[in-house]
């Protein structure tokens, strides 16, 4: 194959990963968190696409486009989620729902 | 065999009638449950009088019959029975036991009217009836066992009848405890009993025998020590006087008539087991004869009526210790019989005058009652009379051939013969005092204010006919044997305890001629004392003070026993019970809060937290999945 | 790795650099920008980008999709909800390293060594020998013939689940009278 190998990219995605993780953990705005996990999301499609690739298989790319499905279908219900709160002049911000203490 | 099943309804009837009125509960009236009650004592009673009928009709060695319901245990070889044994002397006791008992239980018609709870009496005492049934007539000495704590259950609970009253319930576990301890001596003799003969059974008792002496003496030591507590003698008398906190009737039928003689029969009826262990054959006797002295000199401080009458039960039974102890076995039983009738008679009289006096039972608040209830007091004369045994009346027939038995057996006969005629002098001193107390002299100024008559008459017609039976049976009672002469009752009883020592007419004699007159010396102190008056009551103050203490018997006890026990019971729930076993059970539940207040911490509501925590698990899970594969 | 000195060789080099920058780099920028606005037009540029690697690997199909659904049709979504919100800003840096940065900094370094590691120690041969491919690899024949065969119950949930989606969006989104009542609107 032309370029790099498929370790390289899984190098990537494994950074994705973390960089996801790092933004659902540090943000306290839950449209940062979404955006967030949507980094996530895709990284763990690019290891799905390179081993896709790497066996020569199409059922890796099958998988990231059901996953891409699952992800909008999770935005949609997550920003439903946002507006309601904002609707109900919740605050916009992940600290203050504490609802569930104790 | 009619005498058998006539026995088995002698013993199951009173059993009936406390069942039928425990389960009809309220929908009898009170009249009625004391009528059930009555009914199936006397049905008890005619049964055994044809079983006694029957069994006269048989040869003398023929007269033993046992007969098994079933088999109640069975271990190897080794088997115990339901069942019943009819022979002469299970059917002497039944007569005594149903036919007093039946009296007790209707007079006890008239005494406990009125009371709320009439019925649970009537249980009680039908339930009392057939435990002292199953006592005398079991076949084996697991089932005389079985009576033996059924009749101490019964005991309790009637004792404590008016359990309102912290003296009765105290007087109640008193009694009880004291009567656990004598059980727990009998059981151990049974243990000692199967280990070396394999068996329970009466036939069977002659083979410990064979055994070393420290077991005979083991065996018989236990038994005595069932039959001591039982009985109330020497020491473990003490709950017999407090018992009187019980009904008139209760004290009649259980604490003179019939449970306090289970000792007796017990020692009558296993006399083979003392025989071969004579020393403490000889301490029955020793005991008995120390306890009529005793309860005697005890008897003389009494203020209450119903005391004086229960420390005269306690000398009385000493008499049959004695004669149990000596061998004269039929004689013990034959003083069982009369006594039976007249320490009832004593009592029930007794019930009528603190029945008439509103339940007063101090005889210093009483006198002259002589002329207000005449009838009462010609009955308590003839149970006064036939208590010191003067002759024509019961007590002279039995009593006398008990002492002259004890001349038979040598020096230790001797000695316990003094004892035994110094004791006669006492009863008629103490009996007679309480008869000049109560019955003469002026009319004290209680009597006047609180006398009053039932309808006309001294008592309702329930009460005083008993106590006239009684009466009659006082003094016609001791007919049934003349020692030396005429002696159907110890041929009746001799198959099955032969008397192993026997008087001459010489010494006959010459023991009732002593008797009678230590008796009537005894009976003319007291006149002198306490009716003419003309010798003043000496007031030896500290020979007084330990007679009223009871010789401090009871301070012993409290001692040795209670004071040991509550001292130890308070420091092990101060530093045992709170803190270690309440403290844990406690300290489980707080514990469990804490820790779970603790681990609540973890749940902050924090987002942030719970992503962190999923994050830094996935890390840690990570790790462990690759060094693991 | 053995490198070939081809023309096309380079140049596929040089795109897999541009985009893999590019893919950190914007992912790191909607990490750490403060505006939401800029946060997810960041995203929109790790999409692209990502787009760029899935062609660099042969999946066209999937690369068309991730442009056309994920940064043509989502973002959008994201879009209209940061507008209607208005882009309330928090900033992540500041206040110092609490406990909690440093713990989610560690975490997620954890995390990427461990992946590293993991593919590096475990499959490090394997990695290098790829299969050839055919013609039709990432094609939509081939993706369309996949999904109705082999992996039809898994085309089937995902329509449920798209289904199930848009029934909450609806629900979540019904715009109900009695949250306009200023008296009860302010419970938190």
């Amino acid at each position: 194959m032309l370029g790099p190998d498929v370790t390289w990219y899984l190098v990537i995605s494994g950074i994705l990963f973390s960089v996801g993780a790092l933004g659902v953990l540090l943000r306290r705005s839950p449209l940062i968190v979404l955006l967030s996990v949507e980094i996530m999301l895709n990284g763990a499609n690019l290891a799905l696409i390179a081993f896709s690739r790497l066996h020569g298989e199409s059922d890796g790319q099958v998988f990231a486009i059901a996953v891409m499905a699952v992800a909008a279908s999770e935005v949609v219900v997550g920003l439903g989620l946002i507006v309601a709160m904002s609707r109900r002049n919740l605050a916009l911000d992940v600290d203050r729902l504490t609802s569930l203490r104790g | 065999m009619t005498s058998v099943w006539a026995s088995w309804i002698t013993l199951l009837s009173p059993l009936a009638a406390a069942l039928a009125i425990t389960l009809a509960g309220t929908s009898l009236s009170r009249r009625v449950a004391g009528i059930v009650a009555t009914t199936g004592t006397s049905v008890a009673f005619v049964a055994a009088v044809v079983a006694f009928v029957d069994l006269l009709g048989e040869d003398g060695e023929q007269r033993s019959h046992l007969d098994t319901a079933w088999t109640w245990l069975a271990a190897g070889n080794f088997r115990i029975g339901v069942e019943i044994l009819v022979d002469p002397l299970s059917v002497f006791m039944m007569l005594v036991v149903s036919g007093v008992g039946s009296l007790i239980v209707a007079y006890s018609l008239g005494y406990m009217d009125g009371d709320d709870e009439e019925r649970r009496f009537f249980a009680y005492m039908a339930l009392f009836v057939f435990s002292m049934l199953l006592l005398v007539q079991g076949g084996n000495l697991l089932m005389m066992l079985l009576g033996w704590g059924l009749v101490g259950l019964s005991s309790y609970l009637l004792i404590g009848f008016h359990h309102e009253r912290p003296s009765a319930i105290a007087a109640a576990k008193k009694a009880f405890i004291m009567n656990a301890f004598g059980d727990a001596t009998f059981a151990l003799a049974l243990f000692l009993l199967i280990a070396h003969n394999r068996s329970l059974s009466f036939d069977a008792l002659g083979e410990i025998d064979g055994a070393s002496s420290t077991v005979r003496n083991l065996v018989a030591l236990g038994l005595l020590g069932g039959a001591v507590a039982k009985s109330a003698q020497l020491p473990l008398h003490t709950w017999l006087p407090d018992a009187m906190e019980g009904p008139t009737p209760v004290s009649a039928l259980i604490h003179a008539a019939t449970m306090v003689t289970a000792g007796v029969y017990l020692i009558v009826r296993a006399h083979e087991v003392f025989e071969a262990a004579w020393v403490v054959q000889n301490l029955a006797a020793i005991i008995g004869a120390v306890t009529l002295l005793v309860a005697g000199l005890i008897a003389l401080v009494q203020t209450d009526i119903k005391r004086v009458i229960a420390y005269s039960t306690m000398s009385q039974i000493g008499y049959m210790f004695l004669g149990a102890g000596l061998g004269a076995y039929a004689n013990a039983m034959f003083h069982l019989m009369t006594h039976a009738f007249f320490k009832a008679l004593l009592f029930l009289a007794a019930g009528v005058v603190i029945h008439a006096l509103a339940g007063e039972q101090d005889m210093r608040r009483m006198g002259g009652l002589k002329r207000l209830m005449p009838f009462t007091y010609w009955c308590f004369l003839i149970g006064a009379l036939a208590l010191v045994g003067i002759p024509p009346l019961a007590g002279f027939f039995s009593k006398d051939s008990i002492l002259a038995a004890a001349l038979d057996r040598g020096a230790l006969g001797a000695i316990l013969f003094s004892i035994g005629i110094v004791g006669t002098f006492l009863t008629g001193l103490y009996t007679f005092r309480m008869l000049y107390l109560v019955f003469h002299g002026p009319r004290s100024v209680f009597v006047s204010e609180h006398h009053h008559r039932y309808h006309g008459r001294e008592g309702p017609a329930t009460m005083l006919v008993p106590v006239a039976v009684l009466a009659a049976l006082s003094v016609v009672g001791g007919w049934l044997q003349f020692a030396g002469v005429w002696t159907p009752v110890t041929d009746f009883l001799d198959p099955v305890a032969e008397q192993i020592a026997e008087a001459n007419t010489w010494k006959e004699i010459l023991a009732s001629v002593l008797a009678v007159a230590l008796g009537i010396c005894g009976m003319l102190v007291a006149w002198a004392m306490y009716s003419a008056r003309s010798w003043r009551v000496p007031s030896w103050r500290p020979v007084r003070r330990v007679l009223e203490e009871k010789l401090y018997w009871d301070r012993l006890y409290d001692w040795i026993f209670y004071i040991p026990a509550s001292w130890s019971g308070r420091a092990i729930m101060r530093w045992f019970e709170r803190p270690v076993i309440a403290g844990s059970a406690i300290g489980i539940g707080v514990g469990a809060r804490e820790s779970g207040e603790l681990a609540s911490e973890v749940q902050t509501g924090y987002l942030r937290a719970y992503a962190l925590a999923i994050a830094a698990g996935l890390a840690v899970l990570v790790l462990v999945f690759i060094s693991v594969k | 790795m053995i490198v070939v000195a081809s023309v096309g060789n380079v140049v596929v080099w040089a795109v897999w650099f541009v985009a893999a920058f590019a893919c950190i780099g914007s992912a790191l920028a909607v990490v750490s920008f403060q505006n939401p606005f800029f946060s997810a037009l960041a995203l929109i540029g790790n999409l692209a980008s990502l787009a760029v690697l899935y062609l660099l690997l042969n999946a066209e199909f999937v690369a068309a999709a991730q442009v056309l659904v994920y940064a043509g049709a989502v973002m959008v979504m994201f879009l209209f909800v940061v507008a209607y919100l208005g882009g309330e800003a928090d900033a992540p840096w500041a206040g110092g390293p609490s406990w909690h940065v440093i713990g989610a900094v560690a975490a997620a370094a954890a995390i990427l060594t461990e992946i590293v590691v993991v593919i590096g120690v475990k499959a490090g041969d394997r990695l290098s020998r790829e299969e050839d491919i055919r013609a039709a690899f990432g094609s939509p024949a081939e993706i369309g013939r996949l999904f109705l065969t082999d992996h039809l119950l898994a085309f089937e949930v995902t329509s449920i689940v798209l289904l199930s989606a848009a029934v909450g969006g609806v629900i979540l989104g019904h715009h109900s009278r009695r949250f306009d009542d200023p008296a009860i609107a302010d419970r938190p």
